[in-house]
């Protein structure tokens, strides 16, 4: 049952993933701000918890699965090149011996 | 943060940092205030008597029985704010003897959660607790100082213990099973 959720996807890109972390960090900060102030004002530090707790379950909504906006800019790989025989090899390393010096 | 598991790795860890620092926050924003309220003691009556106290080393102790009342107003702040969670109340007395320098005995205690709606307001109690003395010390004692004071149990930080301004002293009766009402 395991190798189905082995299978979806979940990669993001690396600007994906930048503003996925910019986006976690400062929703939670926004919610821990908010919620401490509302906590201070009703003197009730469990509102305090709550907010915050609704933060991070918003983050975690719009930051775990991959959404397409993290997508946008995948790395430009290489072409494949189809693989033929008698492949041009590289140099092979010449084993080059100093000449030592007699003193 | 590739995957799923290592981006919520992330997320949670920093919302766990997050919690901290809120919580110290909770913690300074009130351990720096003053919480003494004054309260009003009044005895009603004290008997005291001399039986065998098995707990101490000598045959027999004086043992003092006091009905009294309390009343101080606990309900907002200075007391409850929002990093209480319950406060403990106690009654206790202190006085001096012939062969000790210091005595506190507690009378009587009480658990106070928040939220409660109990204003302590309390008429003609009993002790609670036993109010033995260390020897014969009580009888015809001058000056028997009855204080209430409270732990405060936090949701962060330490623990303060008050006293509450507002004392009672009265004296003990002189002889033994003659009640003494005040």
């Amino acid at each position: 049952m395991l190798s189905i959720f082995k299978s979806i996807p979940t990669h993001m890109d690396y600007k994906g993933q930048k503003l996925a972390e910019q986006i976690f960090q400062g929703i939670i900060l926004v919610s821990a701000l908010v919620g401490f102030i509302y906590g201070l004002i009703i003197e009730q530090f469990g509102w305090t918890v709550y907010i915050v707790l609704g933060g991070f379950a918003i983050s975690c909504l719009l930051t775990l699965p991959p959404w397409p906006m993290y997508r946008r800019h995948p790395l430009a790989w290489q072409p494949v090149v189809p693989e033929s025989q008698g492949d041009v090899r590289d140099k092979p390393q010449e084993n080059v011996k100093k000449p030592r010096k007699h003193k | 943060m590739n995957t799923v598991l290592s981006r919520a790795n992330s997320l949670f860890a920093f919302s766990l940092s997050v919690m901290a620092a809120l919580t110290f926050g909770c913690f300074i924003t009130t351990a720096f205030k003053e919480r003494s309220v004054p309260v009003h003691i009044r005895v009603s009556k004290v008997l005291l008597k001399n039986v065998d106290d098995f707990t101490g080393p000598r045959e027999r102790s004086d043992l003092g029985i006091i009905n009294f009342d309390i009343s101080a107003d606990i309900l907002h702040s200075p007391i409850f704010d929002w990093n209480v969670k319950q406060l403990f109340l106690y009654l206790s007395a202190e006085y001096t003897t012939k062969s000790n320098a210091l005595n506190q005995v507690v009378l009587w205690d009480k658990i106070v959660l928040r939220g409660e709606k109990t204003t302590i307001s309390l008429k003609d109690i009993k002790s609670k607790y036993f109010f033995f003395d260390d020897g014969n010390g009580l009888r015809a004692n001058k000056n028997v100082t009855l204080t209430l004071s409270w732990n405060v149990v936090p949701n962060a930080g330490i623990l303060p213990l008050i006293t509450g301004s507002g004392h009672m002293s009265l004296p003990f009766p002189d002889t033994y099973e003659t009640p003494k009402s005040y």
